[in-house]
């Protein structure tokens, strides 16, 4: 199978890492707007640089799936243009900026005849995976509330995209959106979501969001998200009738280095890491192709990540409102639009 | 200086009578306790008189009284103490109602005795280092909260809502807001609580989630839910993240532990300080010097208005203003 990656940022390394490592998937070209940048990252996986999608499709004969891993504005018109191209889809989370656009791509793939993924990839993190099992296995009981954490600093990107809250949606489309998917895999659909977020009330480059969401099932969970620390973690807690389980990224770091302070450094930084033999994004891109070899239905479905977005929509109006968002009368609005 | 305790209800009644005993020229002179049982019992613990009727200990020379009985009878504790001209510190929350916790703060000021609310985790010292890096202003502007104070359900009179005034939201509510209050001088204006009562058998509030407005621009939310189970290593916490503009601070009052393995499973030994032990001394320091208490009355109703919000907007689904209470 032949892979294309769309994009050499954060997203495009961690793809094109995946396809190298992989069997039987041949990673045929990096493209990036940006030449040099495609060109270093191909030169570290041992494939073609090209600075568009057109060149790219010229020279490379066959192409099976691309990967979509470009600025959230971007992903519609690139998606559509990829299943007119009769390509496999693998785009990164949110799927799109608006619900309609989402509905558009999940449609038009559809009519193509060809799959569509999006990397929800918190479904892939072991520990993530293993609190949903326990949560299914009954071990905490009937469960009642839940905590999420994750972000660290705020993300820079090309053109630093993420700051221009019109294209990017902000923290809450592009991080917080993890959580409400994990969440919604583990507690189904959601009834109604309130939140806040410092986006507006604060000068400078950064975002801090808290939300609450309450389940169709009962289940009232807390999620923060947060642009406004220095390092990335992520944190969950689960407390139900009968037990708690939780976990914290930062007390779950088996390896630390710390280099003592070089002459030119004042002080030497502690690097933590928590080595697996495939990382989480290797184990969701294998998934997805091992769902187009199969035709099987995929851990998260398109439909999984447009609710997803919708979740996070739904927040986004509760900000402006003030007041809590019913999801219900929230897509029945959007479908109107 | 002589003080008394009424009511032993609430189990802080221990370590508060523990500190009075272990402060100099202060003597606990009597407990009053309905209960005959356990007062007599507390008497004899801490070697001092016990009264079955708390008139008979109002009526003797004592300076002061701590009041730790349940929520719903604070009102009238607290007014016969006032009536005797005794100085007061009331536990959390100061009542089960607003209207009865203005109506104590207003007879407390016509006698001219002192209404302390027992807020024990203000003279907590990881609590109070927060504030001192928070006074520094090198955290900037604060723009949002994410405070916790979950615990275990404590089971008795807490769980009955006539003696209570309600479970968890009540009880927990108010510690983190008089917190968020005193770190940033600001008010609640709205709040928005997500409430239930699943993590436990009763009918009572046990699972709370409140987000609140303040009127410097700022928000926050607090989980007060009763959420620690028997088997978690310690009965709960007080945790608070705080977000300025130019950085942050996280502070978990009880992080000071040791880990302790037995066929107990895990348990977290706390070994700070004693924050009760500086919540009594500064209430003896206000009325020997008979002045402002740190904590007051008044720290007391903002507290309680949040958490009558919270339930008020949980039952109606929508943000309420605390101006409409």
């Amino acid at each position: 199978m032949n892979i294309l990656v769309l994009g050499a940022g954060t997203m495009g390394n961690a793809h094109a890492a995946a396809y190298t490592e992989m069997k039987d998937v041949t990673l045929c070209g990096i493209v990036d707007v940006n030449f040099e940048k495609a060109a270093q990252l191909a030169d570290k996986c041992g494939t073609k640089a090209f600075s568009s999608y057109e060149e790219a499709k010229q020279q490379i004969v066959d192409i099976d799936v691309i990967s979509v891993c470009l600025p959230t504005p971007l992903h519609k018109e690139t998606v559509l243009q990829a299943a007119r191209d009769k390509f496999h889809v693998i785009c990164e989370k949110p799927l799109a900026r608006h619900l309609a656009d989402a509905r558009e791509m999940i449609d038009f793939c559809e009519q193509q005849g060809v799959r569509l993924f999006v990397g929800h990839v918190v479904r892939f993190f072991p520990e993530y995976v293993q609190a949903k099992e326990v949560v299914d296995s009954q071990k905490i009981g009937q469960p009642v509330i839940a905590r999420t954490t994750r972000g660290g600093a705020f993300p820079n990107a090309s053109n630093d995209w993420y700051a221009n809250f019109i294209k990017s949606g902000g923290l809450i489309l592009d991080t917080v959106i993890h959580d409400f998917d994990f969440l919604r895999w583990c507690f189904g659909e959601v009834e109604r979501v309130y939140a806040k977020t410092s986006r507006g009330r604060a000068a400078g480059k950064l975002e801090y969001s808290l939300i609450t969401l309450r389940f169709e099932n009962g289940v009232i969970a807390h999620v923060e998200g947060t642009w406004a620390h220095q390092n990335f973690h992520t944190k969950l807690e689960i407390a139900g009738k009968e037990g708690i389980i939780q976990h914290d990224s930062t007390s779950a770091s088996p390896v630390v280095v710390e280099k003592s302070a070089s002459v030119d450094e004042v002080v030497g930084v502690a690097v933590p890491s928590s080595p697996t033999q495939h990382s989480p994004y290797y184990l969701e891109i294998e998934h997805f192709i091992s769902c187009i070899k199969e035709g099987k239905e995929a851990r998260v479905t398109a439909e999984d990540a447009y609710k997803a977005l919708e979740i996070s929509l739904a927040a986004l109006q509760s900000i402006e409102s003030g007041e809590p968002v019913y999801l219900k009368q929230y897509s029945s609005l959007e479908g109107v639009k | 200086m002589k003080v008394g305790i009424i009511s032993f209800a609430h189990g802080h009644a221990y370590s508060y009578a523990n500190a009075l005993n272990n402060l100099p020229e202060i003597e606990l002179y009597g407990i009053a306790d309905e209960e005959e049982v356990r007062g007599k019992d507390a008497a004899e613990q801490f070697n001092t008189k016990y009264f079955s009727d708390y008139h008979d200990l109002l009526k003797e020379p004592i300076d002061a009284v701590i009041i730790t009985s349940e929520n719903q009878k604070h009102f009238e504790h607290v007014k016969a103490a006032a009536n005797h001209n005794k100085h007061v510190l009331c536990e959390k929350p100061l009542s089960s109602n607003v209207k009865d916790a203005e109506e104590m703060i207003k007879i407390c000021r016509e006698k001219g005795v002192i209404l302390q609310t027992a807020f024990p985790v203000r003279f907590n010292k990881p609590v109070q280092n927060a504030k001192q890096t928070i006074d520094t202003g090198d955290l900037g502007n604060i723009i949002a909260v994410k405070g916790t104070n979950r615990g275990t359900n404590p089971g008795g009179w807490f769980v009955q809502k006539e003696k209570s005034g309600g479970g968890a939201v009540i009880d927990h509510t108010v510690h983190v807001v008089d917190l968020i209050r005193w770190f940033t001088n600001a008010e609640v204006t709205e709040v928005y609580a997500e409430i239930d009562d699943k993590l436990s058998d009763g009918e009572i509030d046990d699972t709370g989630l409140l987000t609140m407005e303040f009127d410097n621009g700022m928000f926050a939310t607090l989980d007060c839910s009763w959420s620690r189970n028997k088997d978690y290593p310690t009965w709960g916490d007080v945790t608070l993240e705080i977000i300025g503009t130019k950085g942050t601070l996280s502070v978990d009052a009880f992080a000071q532990k040791l880990d302790v393995y037995s066929s107990e499973g895990v348990k977290w030994n706390f070994w700070g300080d004693d924050m009760d032990e500086g919540l009594i001394e500064n209430f003896i320091q206000a009325v020997k010097e008979n002045k402002d208490p740190f904590i007051t009355g008044e720290d007391g109703l903002r507290a309680l208005e949040v958490a009558m919000a919270a339930y008020r907007s949980s039952a109606r689904k929508t943000a309420v203003m605390l101006s409409e209470l």
